[in-house]
């Protein structure tokens, strides 16, 4: 038994296109660390996060709803609190914006920490078992990606009330068709190869062929799916907001939009800009840092 | 080819049919009583009762989802709750106002897109391509929202260079009115479209045949309008058609923005209305111009390229 | 050749500035030789505009504000309301006379004008499309309308339990799932052609505003049979205009109506509109313009820059550009208006804002002294501030001014903003510092503005200690919530149907209880009693006393947290002639004058 199972291992880590599979993540870590824009890209991020963390703990920009000023207050450098102005209620906008940053960063991260998994487990089942789970699967995905997302997103708000959970909910039910949809088609590939076939000789379960077998193979693709289902949920709640279906009652980027819709004629700019650039840079780096992931991951490329 | 069709519309069946079950639960569960919306101010119980006996309301959920399908197999989505026209006029209405922003907009920004895309890749790792791929990074990173609020307010509050909003039939008012959002759209979705049109492009430059050529001496121009253009078509093709029967539907958020009375706005009202049969409708018309497109997409493939085969 | 010509609007010609909209343009250039010369002067044009798009231009269904004003273009009714005079009085239409009112108070005789003609249409067979005149059988019908279970009218609430007979056709109709307009309606009775008898069913002082409301206006049964379902889009009428161009989502064009009867610009008017000179065109045949352009601009932006641009000729001020046409010192139009010679119009609103309290829901329902405890947290002068532009006045009671029964000197001890004695009165409702207290509910629609007033409140009540669960709803949601008396708050508004306090006061009248406009479902026996025997009294010092009397009864027991009375600022170009700000503007498009050397 013990003998078999090194030779399983063996035979896998021959059969799979081992030395690449393995290295591939070695390389990309390589190119990763080479890449200026990618390493900048990550100190953003984690800069984002270190705000978004520190903001939990109110220990920066708080409190958001004190009165720091008069109603549309203009940006005045001598202290943080006014350096991007006032709103109607004389509160801080730069407090706002990072209140703000702090939920777009937990609807990222809680968006795509379920979305993925789940669109790729969803997908590995449908692609590898194939047969009726797939049709099922496959009727599914196609059902719910013909309704627009918009319609969709509305729905699933005013259905669950309005506020965090009914966003995470409605924005994990549009985003995981996506890697399911991929991962599906891999697995589709993948099974046929011949180190699956081979674990499958040597009865290795279904769940550990998916897990353990294919699921490590394709992991890539989770990882550039990661970084823009971040980058879409932020997008999108900001427009789900400004639609007036999401967050309510707290200072979010949307809310920010929304509120500048009305003042921006009468010339207060710096809610709608510090709304915008803050979500502007944010998205740059995860832009770039998806892309640079996707050079480094894929050999193809370069 | 035919048997392909045909099997394909059948499949839509299955979909259709999904579509409106979602629809159905998630609309008449949620979103308000459209009794109460048609009401008015000075209701009492039993104007409300006679409503949702008029308008088949007070029937068991299951009835009222036959009545759907029902509408669906027919086409018949009788009249809007809330504008008391007729939603197959009202869409009629909508199409032309979404068509005149999303044409001319998606035919600029493919046309500008794929010109680019070419430009840049020909130059490929030049400094015009590092820049015109951060730019494009850049655009696609800016929210769409600021684009059209801060295209509001700088071009058309500020400059004066557009009108703020609003629709005008004639064909003067058409592009006086709609230039500004089919600038901002074109500038919206020109990075990532010149992106995937630039990847689609280089994955071709990459190929042997291409290499057989530059070796035989063909001059690079020659080599790019020949060879590479013709075969990076299908990429590009398949990824515009797919959005064609999108176009009909206009933006939401365009239309929401700039007052123009399309799909958009008519889906966006209902949503704010209950206006359930208009919501119905929408949203099957939707699915179908998906579904639709997805089968385009398949045709072309197989047209421009015979190594796919319809099956 | 009158659809080209309207296609080439003049306010198009100018340049298309954008150099992309030129490139795109060229095949205007076929459409330039086509203006052909038309009968009516292009310049001599009311432009104005609607921030909703049109429900149609049924008058069954004109239940808002908008659809009120654009039915009124082309339908009339019996009534009207007197263009200058202030308080609001009502004058005959359609009718000769006002009625003759039985002596028991409840039968009403119109006699109706003779040759009053309707619009011409395909639909008048019997007179080869040549509009026929109107007769008291027609104002029968426009009124069954009303009560037919199959239309469903929002308007119904005008006639619904007050004509006698006519509830039981309804209540019939219903049963048999058919309308038969053919029946008598005791109550309703067309005497002679031109004699209409309405009998009601107990006396009612209210009930003649009804009938200068848009729903009532007159509509012919040929035409509504001819077009069905699609009524609403063909409208024939009595008025001053017909119609032109159509599209109920963007805009509706009118142009005179040649059959329009014989009508005259009022001639009295007090010192004031003489001073105006809105007295110029006294004893002139109306309408003064040929043509009435109405484009609906759903954000307000939009609607300010074409004013601004002169597209329009008169547009309310966005409370965004406020500061761009009102001097915050003066109080007057800044210098960049006056330079443009626009005139600037303060019109009190016949309305009143205000947080309903669920008096069902066993916290805020049950206790007297939480509400008032909450009332007295508002900063009402602040929120007038912020989101008023100071353009509201504090509401003491639930009467605004301009209404008999409204009191200047009447000071609600609950609207002072005073923290110390919100907190004292929270000690009082047994909530000390708000101890004890669950969040409270209140329900707030998801708009920007309404988003910010919510916040606000949430800030204001947090200063005394309690709590705000805020329920964000769309409008539908909201709705909802409000007629199954859910919530325990929401803020809500109420505009004057007709201008007597009675309309404000069923506000609080129990059998008006959700659904109906009773939102707070108040129920109060002594305000019922009070109620009822008001409705029984003429406009009289004893009926304003008594209206007093009921305001006192609601400030004390604080169902609704009063908010403010809005003032209208309206600003015209100097074009627009005899305009008169009008709380009911029905139909008064007839009394504009455009003076055409002023527009460019």
């Amino acid at each position: 038994m013990t003998t078999t199972t090194t030779t399983v291992t063996e035979t896998v880590s021959l059969d799979k296109p081992l030395p690449k599979g393995r290295s591939l993540w070695q390389l990309s870590w390589m190119r990763l660390k080479k890449d200026p824009y990618a390493i900048a890209c990550s100190v953003i991020i984690l800069f984002y996060v270190v705000v978004a963390l520190l903001s939990r703990l109110d220990l920066v920009g708080y409190p958001w709803d004190a009165k720091v000023g008069e109603s549309y207050g203009r940006p005045d450098t001598s202290s943080f609190a006014t350096f991007l102005g006032m709103d109607i209620f004389g509160r801080s906008v730069m407090y706002k914006t990072i209140y703000g940053l702090r939920i777009a960063m937990s609807i990222g991260l809680v968006t795509a920490c379920i979305a993925v998994p789940l669109g790729a487990s969803m997908g590995a089942i449908a692609g590898y078992y194939g047969g009726w789970i797939d049709e099922v699967f496959v009727w599914f995905y196609t059902t719910l990606s013909s309704i627009p997302d918009l319609l969709l997103l509305i729905a699933i708000s005013y259905a669950l009330g309005k506020g965090m959970t009914a966003m995470y909910v409605a924005l994990i039910s549009t985003s995981w068709i996506g890697i399911a949809r991929v991962i599906r088609g891999e697995f589709i590939k993948h099974k046929e190869r011949e180190y699956v076939v081979a674990a499958d000789a040597l009865g290795a379960s279904d769940f550990s062929k998916i897990f353990k077998h294919i699921l490590p193979n394709v992991s890539h693709f989770l990882i550039l799916n990661f970084s823009m289902q971040f980058m879409s949920a932020i997008k999108a709640e900001v427009i789900l907001t400004f639609l007036g279906v999401g967050i309510q009652g707290l200072p979010s980027w949307g809310n920010m939009i929304d509120d500048a819709k009305l003042e921006l004629a009468r010339g207060v700019w710096w809610q709608l800009t510090g709304a915008t650039v803050a979500m502007f840079v944010i998205v740059l780096a995860l832009n770039i840092l998806g892309d640079s992931l996707r050079d480094a991951l894929d050999p193809k490329i370069k | 080819m035919f048997t392909f069709l045909v099997r394909r519309i059948i499949g839509t069946i299955p979909i259709v049919f999904g579509v409106a079950l979602v629809v159905f639960v998630l609309f008449n569960i949620v979103g308000g009583d459209p009794a109460l919306m048609m009401v008015g101010k000075h209701a009492t119980a039993q104007q409300i009762a006679d409503i949702r006996r008029e308008y088949g309301l007070d029937l068991p959920l299951p009835i009222q989802f036959l009545h759907y399908l029902r509408d669906i197999a027919t086409f018949d989505f009788g009249r809007s709750y809330a504008t008391r026209q007729k939603i197959s006029d009202m869409i009629m209405n909508g199409v032309g106002p979404s068509l005149s922003l999303t044409l001319p907009a998606f035919m600029l920004t493919t046309v500008v897109s794929v010109l680019l895309g070419l430009v840049v890749s020909y130059f490929r790792g030049k400094i015009i391509d590092r820049v015109a791929v951060i730019l494009c990074v850049i655009g696609m990173s800016i929210s769409v929202l600021a684009y059209i609020l801060f295209g509001q307010y700088y071009l058309a509050y500020d400059l004066r260079l557009f009108p703020i909003s609003g629709y005008d039939y004639s064909l003067t008012g058409r592009f006086e009115y709609l230039a500004l959002p089919i600038l901002l759209w074109l500038f919206l979705s020109m990075g990532s479209e010149v992106r995937f049109f630039r990847t689609a492009i280089l994955e071709e430059t990459s190929q042997d045949y291409v290499r057989t050529a530059r070796a035989k001496g063909v001059s690079e121009p020659r080599v790019f309008l020949k060879h590479v253009l013709k075969n990076s078509m299908v990429p590009i093709v398949t990824n515009v058609v797919l959005e064609i029967p999108l176009l009909v539907l206009g933006s939401f958020l365009f239309e929401n923005f700039f007052g123009i009375p399309g799909l958009g706005s008519i889906t966006i009202d209902a949503l704010h209305n209950s206006d359930l049969p208009v919501i119905k409708t929408m949203a099957f018309v939707i699915s179908l111009l998906l579904i639709f497109g997805n089968i385009m997409t398949d045709l072309i493939y197989a047209l421009v390229d015979p190594r796919v085969k319809l099956s | 050749m009158e659809l080209l010509y309207l296609m080439i609007n003049p306010k198009h010609t100018r340049l298309v500035r954008s150099a992309f909209a030129l490139s795109l343009g060229v095949s205007l250039l076929a459409f330039v030789g086509c203006t052909k010369k038309s009968d009516l002067d292009p310049t001599n044009t009311f432009y104005t505009s609607s921030i909703a798009k049109i429900k149609g231009l049924d008058p069954a269904f004109a239940d808002d504000m908008y659809s009120g004003y654009e039915v009124t273009r082309i339908y009339e009714g019996l009534l009207q309301y007197k263009y200058l005079k202030r308080p609001y009085e009502l004058e005959p239409c359609l009718a000769e006379a006002m009625p003759t009112i039985s002596k028991d108070g409840k039968t009403y005789t119109f006699k109706l004008k003779k040759g009053v003609v309707f619009q011409d249409d395909k639909a008048f067979k019997a007179t080869n499309g040549k509009g026929r005149e109107v007769t008291a059988e027609d104002f029968v019908y426009s009124f069954k309308r009303l009560a037919d279970p199959k239309l469903n009218s929002p308007m119904w609430w005008l006639f619904d339990g007050k004509i006698e007979g006519l509830n039981e056709w309804h209540d019939a109709s219903a049963k048999a799932g058919k309308s038969d307009y053919a029946a008598n309606i005791s109550g309703l009775k067309a005497v002679d052609a031109s004699t209409l008898q309405i009998k009601l069913k107990s006396r009612s002082y209210q009930f003649v505003y009804a009938l200068a409301m848009p729903a009532t206006t007159v509509v012919a049964k040929e035409v509504v049979e001819e077009y069905g379902a699609e009524f609403l889009n063909h409208p024939v009428g009595t008025g001053a205009f017909k119609l032109a161009e159509y599209n109920p989502s963007a805009k509706i064009v009118y142009v005179k109506s040649p059959s329009f009867r014989k009508e005259f610009y009022p001639s009295e008017g007090d010192a004031e509109d003489q001073a105006k000179g809105l007295l110029a065109d006294a004893g002139k045949q109306l309408p003064l313009v040929d043509k009435v352009v109405m484009t609906v601009h759903v954000e307000s932006q939009p609607q300010w820059l074409n004013f601004m641009q002169g597209n329009l000729d008169l547009a309310p001020i966005p409370k965004d550009n406020f500061a761009q046409a009102i001097d915050p010192k003066t109080k007057g139009l800044t210098e960049e208006m006056k330079k443009k010679n626009i005139q600037l119009f303060i019109e009190p609103s016949l309305d009143i804002t205000h947080t309903s309290f669920n008096m069902t829901d066993p916290v805020v329902g049950k206790n007297k002294y939480l509400r008032q405890a909450i009332s007295t947290a508002i900063n009402t002068q602040e929120e007038i501030d912020l989101f008023y532009n100071g353009r509201a006045v504090s509401a003491q009671g639930p009467i605004p001014p301009g209404l008999a029964g409204y009191d200047p000197a009447t000071k609600n001890p609950y609207k002072e903003y005073n923290l110390e004695k919100a907190k004292e009165l929270l000690k009082k409702a047994g909530y000390p510092d708000g101890k004890g207290l669950a969040p409270l509910e209140y329900l707030s629609l998801a708009d920007t503005t309404a988003r910010q007033m919510t916040e606000y409140f949430q800030k204001a009540m947090t200063a005394i200690g309690i709590q705000v669960k805020v329920q964000t709803f769309s409008w539908p949601e909201f709705q909802q919530s409000l007629k199954n008396k859910k919530g325990q708050m929401w803020s809500f508004a109420w505009g004057a149907d007709y201008p007597d306090a009675e309309n404000f006061l069923q506000l609080f009248y129990s059998k008006n209880s959700s659904p109906g406009p009773n939102d707070a479902n108040y129920d109060n026996p002594e305000f019922d009693k009070l109620y009822e025997k008001s409705l029984t009294m003429n406009d009289s010092p004893a009926r304003t006393e008594l209206y007093k009397k009921m305001a006192a009864i609601v400030i004390e027991d604080t169902p609704w947290a009063f908010g403010v009375h809005r003032l209208t600022y309206g600003l015209t170009h100097p074009w627009l002639k005899n305009y008169k700000p009008h709380e009911f503007n029905h139909g008064m498009a007839k009394y504009y004058r455009i003076d055409t050397n002023l527009r460019k």
